[in-house]
Formats: C-alpha cells, sequence, structure tokens
C-alpha cells in the first residue's frame, strides 16, 4: 500500500464539499463518472456548479435498440433491431444468425459508450455488469434483456435489482438456475448470491461456514430456487425469452437458514418464494456494506483503509439502509462529498481497458459518424482491442468480474503489466498516428481537428498542451514533460510558428495543404501522451 | 533459488584424526558439488493451472469402485471399458491418451486426493487458497511470490539486474500469476508471444507517495522492465528451438508449452512458467447426452493431454528434459455426484500431476472410495495436503532449504518424495538430525561425511563389518549446523564399513562402501 500518512490531513467526510470547483475537480468528478469526458464537458460542469452537474450525471437516458447490420441475418431487415425476431429453425441457420446478432450487440453497446450522453449510464451498466458477472448466453435476445435490466435499473434499488437478476433468463442460464430443480438441486446460483452479489463471504469460522452464511444455506437457496425454466430459447415461434416458474420442479419442504440469517425460515411460496429469501438476505446490514465497498472501489479508490471502512463505507451503508437500498441517494451523497474529492483519491486508479480507449476516443471528440454498418464494426475493432488488453464486455473472466475490481492487493494495477504496457502504446499508437482500423474505406482514427477547434485557445502552443494534459491526466504532467510535448506540437520551432501554421489552417477550411502539418503534429503530441504513464491513472 | 554457501559452511577439522585433505583436493571436491548445484539453478518448474474446478473423478478413474460411480454419475460416467488403464485399480479419461503414454513411460506421476482441510468451495477464496498456499490468513502473496521475496530482496525495483537479467517467472498470456505475487509487486512477467519487440518509451515520473505516485512509479516500472524482460525474452525466443512435431497448432496450451520450449532452450534464466487453461467450471453438459466419452471435459482433457505430450516429446528431443519438470492444479475437485445437467458442481479433492524426467513416484495415493448412496453435496475427502506438494517441489526441485520452506506455510509440512530422481547434489539434502551424508560413496578412500550438530561435542569412528573399530575421524566440539569433514581411510581393503556419528544430540551409524 502507499504511504498516505497518518490520514491527518484526509477527510473521510461525506458532507458537502464546499472548495474550489475548478476544471480540476469537474474534471475527476466527469473522469470516473464517464469514460472519456471533453474539455467542453468539464468547463460546462465548471460553469454548472457540483450540484447540477452530479444531478445532471445521475440521470439515465433511455436508448435505442441494437440493430442489423449483417447480410447473414435473413429474419430482420437492415437497419432495424432483432430483439424480438424468431430464430430460424435450422441449427446451423441458427447459429449463423445469432453471430450476426452478438456482432450487432457488441457494436451497438461500444457505441453507447463511444457516444455516451453527459450521463453515468455506460458507467453504471458497466459496474453491474461486473458486479453480476455473467457472460451472454446463446440467444442474443435474452442477452440483450439482461443488460438492457442492468442499465435501466442500474440507479434504482439494489434488493429489486437482485431480484430481476435472479429470475432473468440470461442468468439463470448463466448460473444453471434454468436446470436447478426439485430433483437435482444446482447450487451454482445460490452460491455465487451470497458469496458475490449481497452479503459476501467472510473469514471461514468453521466447517462450512464463511461468517456470514454457511454451505447450509448455499443448499438451502438452492432448493428455493428450484423450478425456474428458461422457455423460448432461439426459438422459431416465441419472439422473447422468457423465465417461467414451473411448480411440479420446485423444492417445496420448508428450508431453514443458518444463524447468519436468524434461523429463518422459507417457506412454500411459489412463484414468489426466491424474493421471500433475498428480502430475508436483505435484512442483514452486511448486505448494504458489501455493495458499498464494491461502489467505492469502483468510483473512489480501491484502498479500504480501516479508516474509509469505519467512516465513508459506514455513512454509505446507513444511506443505503435508509433510502431502502436505492443506490441513486448513495452516489448522490459520495460525489458531491468532501471525501470523494480529496486530494488523496485523485488519480487513485489506473485506467482498465475500456476507459483507456474511450478516454483516449471520446476524449478527442472521435465518434463513429460513418454508416451503421461501418460504424458498428469499427466499434467491434474495439472490441477485440480491449479484450486483447483484458476486458471483453460480455466476458467477465469469472462470476467474480474483473479481478482489477476486486483482487488484492494490487487491484486496478492489474489492468497492466509489462506486455499490456506494450499493448497499450501500440494500440494507441495505432489510432493516433498510423490510421486506425480500417473499415469499408473508412479509417477509425483520432479525429484530432475537431479535438484542437474546441480547445480553450487552439492557437497557442502552450494551451493547447494544457487543455490536453487537463483532458486527458488526472494530475497534470510536469513541466518537463509538457516542454517535450509542446516540442512534439512545435516540432522544436519557437511557439509563434505554431502560431502561424494553425491560423493559416483556420483561413483555408478544406485545405489539406494547411490541415496536414496541424493534423500531423497533434497526432504526433497526442501519442506521445498516451504513452505516458500518466494517461493511464484516472 | 539461492543456494546456502555451502562451500563457507565447510568445515575443516585439523587434528587428530587422519584427516588429509588438503588444498587442491578440497577445492576439487567443493568445485564438483557446486557445478551440481549449480545445474540446480537451471531448472525449470512449468505449472498449467486448470481453471474452474477440474472434475477429478472423470480425470483419473477409480476403476475398482466402478459400481458405486455409476450409481453416483451415471448420466456422466465413461464407459469402464473405455477408460485407459494406469494400473489395475485406476485410469484415465480416454481422450488423455497422450498422458497415458508418459505414465507408462515413468514421465507422468499422478497425485490423488490433493486438497486442504476443510474445503473451500468458493472459486475464488479456494484459487487464492492455492495460489498463496495459505489457509488461514488473508493471505496477499503467493506461495512462489514469498520464496522469491526471500532470495531476491527488493524486487521489483532493484531488477533486472547484471546477475539476474531475466524474468524469474513467466506468465504464459497477458496477465500474470498471484502463485507469483510478492510483497511489492508479482515476480511474473507475462508473455503473449516471445517474438514480439518491445521498445516503449519511458517517462520524468516520481512517487510522491500517494496512491497516484504508486501508479506513476509502477507503469514506470513496468515500461522499463517490459524493455528489459522483453528483449531477453525475445533475445532467447530467437536462439531457441523446437523440434517435436507432436504439437497441434490449435491446441491453445500447446502453442504456449512450444513457446516455453523455445524460451529455456534458448537459454532464458526463468525458473517458473505459469499456462492457464480456463472453462474447467463444468455445472452443465460436462459431457453429451449422447456420449459421455466427448463433450466439453473431453475436450479440455485432450488439450491439456495432447500438449503435455507433445512438450515432454520437445524436451526429450532438445535434451533439456532433466531440467523441466511439470504440474498441474486446479482449485478444487467437483462433487461425486453429478447433477441433472449432465455436470458436476463444486466439490473437494482432486487429482495432480506432476510431469517430467526427474519423478520419483507414478501414482501416489489410494483411490477414492465412492459412497454406494448418494450424499449430498459430498466430495472427495482429501488426503494429501496441496501445500505438502508445494513444499516438496521447492525442497526436491529447487533444493531450498527445508528451514527455508517451513515459513513460507502454515502448517507443519509434511515431506514427499516426488521430484528427486536426477540428483542435485548434497547442498538439496535436508539432513535430520538422525542423518549423515557420505560423499563420494562408494569411496575410493577419499571421502567427506555432511551431517547437522547442535552445539554439541561430536565424535566419529569408522568401523568394518566386524565392528571393529578401523578408523577416528573427528572428535571435538562443533557448533551448531552443518558440517562437512572430510576424512581419508589409509591401509584398509575394500568393502563395506560402518561410519558411526556420536553426538549428545543422538547417535547413528551410516554404511559406505571402499572401492580400491
Amino acid at each position: 500500500m502507499p504511504d498516505q500518512g497518518t490520514g491527518n490531513d484526509i477527510s473521510y467526510s461525506l458532507t458537502p464539499y464546499t472548495g474550489p470547483w475548478t476544471k480540476t475537480e469537474s474534471a475527476h468528478l466527469l473522469r470516473r463518472l464517464m469514460f472519456g469526458p471533453t474539455n467542453q464537458q468539464m468547463l460546462d460542469a465548471v460553469s454548472n456548479g457540483m450540484n447540477a452537474t452530479v444531478t445532471a450525471l445521475l440521470q439515465i437516458p433511455t436508448v435505442g435498440e441494437p440493430l442489423t447490420i449483417s447480410p447473414d441475418e435473413t429474419f430482420v431487415p437492415f437497419g432495424t433491431t432483432w430483439v424480438n425476431a424468431l430464430y430460424p429453425t435450422d441449427q446451423a441457420q441458427s447459429q449463423v444468425i445469432q453471430n450476426a446478432r452478438n456482432i450487432s450487440l457488441a457494436g451497438y453497446h461500444y457505441e453507447r459508450m463511444n457516444k455516451e450522453p453527459f450521463s453515468i449510464a455506460e458507467k453504471m451498466g458497466l459496474f453491474w455488469v461486473n458486479h453480476f458477472g455473467a457472460t451472454a448466453t446463446f440467444d442474443a435476445r435474452a442477452s440483450f434483456d439482461y443488460y438492457a435490466l442492468l442499465r435501466a435499473n442500474s440507479l434504482g434499488n439494489f434488493k429489486q435489482l437482485v431480484k430481476d437478476v435472479a429470475i432473468n433468463p440470461n442468468m439463470l442460464l448463466f448460473l444453471n438456475g434454468a436446470s436447478n430443480n426439485l430433483f437435482s438441486p444446482n447450487e451454482n446460483f445460490a452460491r455465487e448470491l451470497l458469496e458475490l452479489f449481497t452479503i459476501g463471504k467472510g473469514p471461514q469460522i468453521g466447517a462450512g461456514d464463511y461468517t456470514n452464511y454457511t454451505e447450509a444455506d448455499v443448499a438451502a437457496g438452492a432448493k428455493i430456487f428450484t423450478g425456474w425454466i428458461v422457455e423460448g430459447l432461439r426459438s422459431d415461434t416465441v419472439t422473447d425469452v422468457t423465465a417461467t416458474f414451473t411448480p411440479s420442479l420446485h423444492d417445496t419442504t420448508t428450508k431453514t437458514l443458518s444463524a447468519h440469517f436468524g434461523g429463518a425460515t422459507i417457506s412454500a411460496n411459489g412463484a414468489n418464494e426466491y424474493a421471500d429469501y433475498i428480502d430475508v438476505i436483505f435484512q442483514q446490514n452486511e448486505v448494504a456494506l458489501f455493495i458499498c465497498r464494491k461502489l467505492y472501489r469502483y468510483f473512489v479508490n480501491y484502498d479500504l483503509t480501516a479508516a474509509v471502512e469505519s467512516t465513508v463505507i459506514q455513512d454509505m451503508s446507513t444511506t443505503l439502509l435508509a433510502n431502502n437500498y436505492e443506490i441513486l441517494p448513495v452516489l448522490a451523497e459520495l460525489f458531491t462529498s468532501e471525501h470523494f474529492y480529496d486530494i488523496s483519491v485523485r488519480g487513485a486508479l489506473i485506467k482498465g481497458p475500456l476507459d483507456m480507449m474511450y478516454s483516449m476516443l471520446n476524449g478527442t471528440e472521435t465518434q463513429t459518424n460513418f454508416d451503421l454498418a461501418t460504424d458498428y464494426e469499427m466499434q467491434l475493432n474495439v472490441y477485440w482491442v480491449a479484450e486483447t488488453l483484458g476486458q471483453a464486455y460480455f466476458e467477465p473472466p469469472s462470476v467474480a468480474g474483473w479481478p482489477a475490481y476486486y483482487q488484492e492487493p494490487s487491484f486496478s494495477k492489474l489492468w497492466v503489466n509489462a506486455t499490456h504496457i506494450k499493448e497499450r502504446f501500440d494500440i494507441s499508437a495505432w489510432f493516433a498516428v498510423f490510421g486506425g482500423p480500417l473499415v469499408n474505406g473508412n479509417n477509425f482514427r483520432l479525429n484530432v481537428l475537431t479535438f484542437l477547434d474546441n480547445l480553450s485557445l487552439p492557437s497557442d502552443a502552450v494551451a493547447v498542451i494544457d487543455d490536453m494534459c487537463d483532458v486527458f491526466t488526472p494530475k497534470n504532467v510536469d513541466a518537463t514533460q509538457k516542454l517535450i510535448l509542446k516540442a512534439i506540437l512545435t516540432n522544436s520551432l519557437p511557439d509563434f510558428e505554431w502560431t502561424l501554421q494553425y491560423n493559416e489552417y483556420l483561413a483555408n477550411p478544406g485545405n489539406t495543404t494547411f490541415s496536414d502539418p496541424v493534423r500531423t503534429r497533434l497526432e504526433l503530441t497526442l501519442n506521445r501522451l498516451f504513452q505516458m504513464p500518466e494517461f493511464h491513472t484516472m | 533459488m539461492k543456494r546456502r554457501n555451502f562451500v563457507k559452511n565447510m568445515v575443516l577439522a585439523s587434528v587428530g584424526t587422519p584427516i588429509l585433505l588438503n588444498e587442491m583436493k578440497f577445492q576439487s571436491i567443493a568445485k564438483q558439488l557446486f557445478n551440481v548445484a549449480k545445474s540446480a539453478e537451471d531448472r525449470v518448474l512449468v505449472i498449467i493451472r486448470l481453471n474452474g474446478g477440474n472434475d477429478g473423478l472423470n480425470t483419473v478413474i477409480p476403476r475398482d469402485q466402478y459400481a458405486n460411480l455409476t450409481t453416483q454419475r451415471s448420466n456422466i460416467i465413461i464407459p469402464e471399458t473405455s477408460v485407459l488403464p494406469l494400473t489395475t485399480e485406476t485410469g484415465l479419461h480416454p481422450v488423455m491418451l497422450g498422458m497415458k503414454g508418459m505414465f507408462d513411460s515413468g514421465k507422468l506421476g499422478v497425485i490423488q486426493n490433493v486438497g486442504y482441510p476443510t474445503q473451500n468451495r468458493s472459486h475464488f477464496r479456494s484459487m487464492d487458497i492455492w495460489s498463496s498456499g495459505l489457509i488461514n490468513s488473508n493471505a496477499t502473496t503467493g506461495w512462489l511470490g514469498r520464496d522469491f521475496d526471500n532470495h531476491y530482496p527488493n524486487y521489483p525495483a532493484d531488477y533486472p539486474s547484471a546477475q539476474y537479467p531475466d524474468p524469474f517467472a513467466i506468465s504464459m498470456g497477458y496477465e500474470v500469476s498471484s502463485t507469483c505475487q510478492g510483497l511489492m509487486a508479482n515476480f511474473s512477467h507475462s508473455v503473449n508471444n516471445p517474438f514480439d519487440v518491445y521498445n516503449l518509451n519511458g517517462s520524468g515520473v516520481i512517487n510522491d507517495g500517494t496512491y497516484y505516485g504508486s501508479h506513476m512509479e509502477y507503469l514506470k516500472t513496468l515500461i522499463d522492465q517490459a524493455n528489459a524482460y522483453g528483449g531477453q525474452i525475445n533475445t532467447s525466443a530467437n536462439a531457441g528451438n523446437t523440434l517435436s512435431t507432436m504439437y497441434d497448432p490449435t491446441n491453445p496450451l500447446a502453442v504456449q508449452l512450444q513457446y516455453v520450449a523455445q524460451m529455456i532452450s534458448g537459454g532464458l534464466k526463468s525458473k517458473v512458467y505459469i499456462l492457464n487453461v480456463n472453462e474447467f467450471d463444468t455445472h452443465s453438459a460436462q459431457v453429451l447426452s449422447t456420449n459421455t466419452m466427448q463433450g466439453k471435459h473431453a475436450d479440455l482433457m485432450k488439450i491439456v493431454s495432447d500438449a503435455i505430450a507433445a512438450f515432454q516429446d520437445d524436451l526429450q528431443l532438445l535434451g533439456i528434459a532433466d531440467r523441466v519438470a511439470g504440474m498441474t492444479f486446479s482449485e478444487f475437485g467437483r462433487q461425486v455426484a453429478s447433477n441433472a445437467s449432465l455436470g458436476t458442481d463444486h466439490g473437494d479433492a482432486a487429482p495432480m500431476f506432476l510431469f517430467g524426467n526427474c519423478l520419483d513416484f507414478s501414482l501416489m495415493g489410494p483411490n477414492p472410495v465412492i459412497d454406494s448412496n448418494v450424499v449430498n453435496q459430498a466430495g472427495v475427502p482429501m488426503q494429501i495436503d496441496f501445500r505438502d506438494v508445494y513444499a516438496s517441489i521447492l525442497k526436491d526441485w529447487f533444493g531450498v532449504p527445508t528451514n527455508e520452506i517451513q515459513p513460507l506455510f502454515e502448517h507443519t509440512v509434511t515431506y514427499y518424495n516426488l521430484l528427486g530422481a536426477c540428483a542435485v547434489g548434497l547442498e538439496e539434502e535436508e539432513l535430520s538430525k538422525q542423518q549423515a551424508i557420505i560423499y563420494p560413496n562408494p569411496s575410493f578412500g577419499q571421502s567427506s561425511i555432511r551431517f547437522v550438530a547442535e552445539n554439541e561435542w561430536v565424535k566419529i569412528d569408522v568401523y568394518d563389518i566386524q565392528m571393529k573399530k578401523v578408523a577416528e575421524v573427528y572428535d571435538g566440539q562443533l557448533n551448531a549446523g552443518t558440517h562437512d569433514i572430510s576424512f581419508e581411510l589409509l591401509g584398509l581393503g575394500a568393502g563395506q564399513y560402518f561410519v558411526n556419528i556420536q553426538k549428545e544430540s543422538g547417535t547413528f551409524t551410516t554404511k559406505m562402501v571402499l572401492v580400491r
């Protein structure tokens, strides 16, 4: 653990932050709540003030549905959605269509991250994808429903979300709930529900006893969840995948929980029994502490020191319990708190692959705005790239999510190792300097001229570098590194030469003779910035 | 691993007895021992992680338990006649032809029923336990990482260095391995493709003591290491070779093992290579309903078996098989009874595989006894503690002294003879108080005896087979520690002799053979 001193100078308070509200603070907020805030968004947040900014960010705008781009999709026309379409009867053909829909699903989700509105929505969606750890299932319609559920309720009621996820077809398939029945209980979901989704596992204090629950609770939970089956998978007659409770497959015995749940009993209650059980789990305040720790680690800092545990986490969970497990009030309090803006937590996280990729793209206002098929396929390139770097949205490595979000002692350091650092540099150079992925004759390369035009004073080399560092680094870079960046930008010429070049470019719109040199200088400068350790933190 | 500097420890007795080793002879014996030790320095351990919890009962199959096994797992059981026999009682999954061949030629060892007390059935906790080798504490270091920490202090800041230019461990893929997590950093360097070229920019960051500062320093170190280690790896891979034709390029484990062979043969000095195979969490569709010999689990075991067999073949062809040993592990086995989804849930103990030229054993431990009734949630009870397997590997393979091994673990370590078949020399041997080693033995007249003494009086005499004293070797006070006393037997005929050691802490006798 880094030396943070005695902590006397760190604020652990959730009382409203009243310190300076400048671009430094707004950028910190936006970097944590969004993938890649722009310079203008940071400035807008300053003028709107902290409270209004947080309120605006804590809205979940509705989004559209994934659209068909592949000619392999024979059931739905190009450009329309397949989320309520049939599958063909033929199995081989069904798989071809499934692949086409998965491609659409990936393009759609990644485009959302690339074109995120001024909202926590995409970051919060990823939080739950990580929290529940499921991979996408083999019917894209069920997968879509699952991710839509997580996103739409991402700031809603945690208890209700757990209930909804428990009987969501994607989850029923992922943790074998769909084959968990009276005759052969399958513990997979029941175990992860306790260990990873709600109350968490404490130290093992006896045979099969994990402080907060026991193996017997896992076995009881498996029985409680028996009887849920998934219907409509890859169906050629039904347009939606649904979970159905089947009484004949349900274990109707009375289940007795361990002392950790006060020896509560769960009586047969048909299709509502699982909810009764989840209600009992959520009566344990440990659940609130568990989820608050995860939120803290995701949004603030990985290091749950004793001080953080006894102050911030306790206070967050008090708010969560007072609001009957509503997430939004907890985050609203956190993101306007003294602790959130404390200097000690700034830059305290290493960017994950998705943060890294979309901070680079979104921060330079680089969006895919070609045709639908091109846009999706470009986003798919980001999918493969980020997967190589260790993060594929639809495939968390395990049901616990990505280790960088939970694995002591390294946490976000796990995102990068000596192999990944090279990959990160190669990939950023590809997008910044070498034209990026070529899709249907279009390059997915950084939109550096738009980025430049929207900076505060593009004709001034010093101001350009200052803005650039504000946008991409959490604590700026030192003076020497700034000089290196400026030397790259100006090609080591006096600053006024940059001003002249930029003004000529402005005076000759559309003339590549003037725009190309500007573009090249900026690309090289950004490329260098993306290879600085500072860029890889947030 | 670093060795005790045994030369410093050597005690030359000087008086009274026929100890006539001159400086020249002493040096030559010391040099000989040192050379053996050097070869142990080159030893490599390959660890293959079967991630998700491998179903041991469908991997190493107790052939003598078939009736009960059929009761427990009728929907996934392998047909009895298809099991590849290792012994009359034990067999392998039918797809594991490669490993069956290795077993038959003494290059595969099976340790049955490996686990730990009070099994934790959480993937994550149990993998932490297996990676750390610690059960009770909330461990943040790996079992190998702790040993590395002992030997290479101030990692990563002081490495790579002139003496240690190569990464201590290689984790194949993009992730480092938690088995190599040290106190400050992970000792493993992840390598996806050893032929990649590294040339990354640095930056002038400093650690100001904040979280941010620690990240800056970490990233800077990674960049420097990537360049330095990347160059070493690249050089080795290019210098190395691969000769086996058994590697299947569509088998991801085989591809990675081939890279490993290339790096080892190219001279990379990394001591540990870690590889990973995912998807062993077979809660459902472990087998095909139409054929229990096929399905997800069969595919996985085929990948593992084919890849390891190809790798072993390559090591033999490359002439480096005596330097490389391998091990598989998984965080737990699965329950004895199958579920209705043609799968199995998280269980307890399971078999481990060791492979290589230097195995001391072939099949260790009895078959698990399968109950005739289905007991809800029952797993295979553990008999051999995986931590003792780790400890034995450290001892046998890397020659780590037991007084360094024991503190790496929480429990009292038990050692098994696992990888001692290619003896690496005396300094690898751990002597009990009741043990001595005479070397060379048979002796041409000049030998040394190594033993452990407390701070005590020691008397060493040599007797012939009629128990008549024929020589006095040593008689005097010794400090606590390991001692090597050289002696020369003059005027004695060839034959068997007994060297008797009398100490306050115990008297015992060791046999030696004199040849002329």
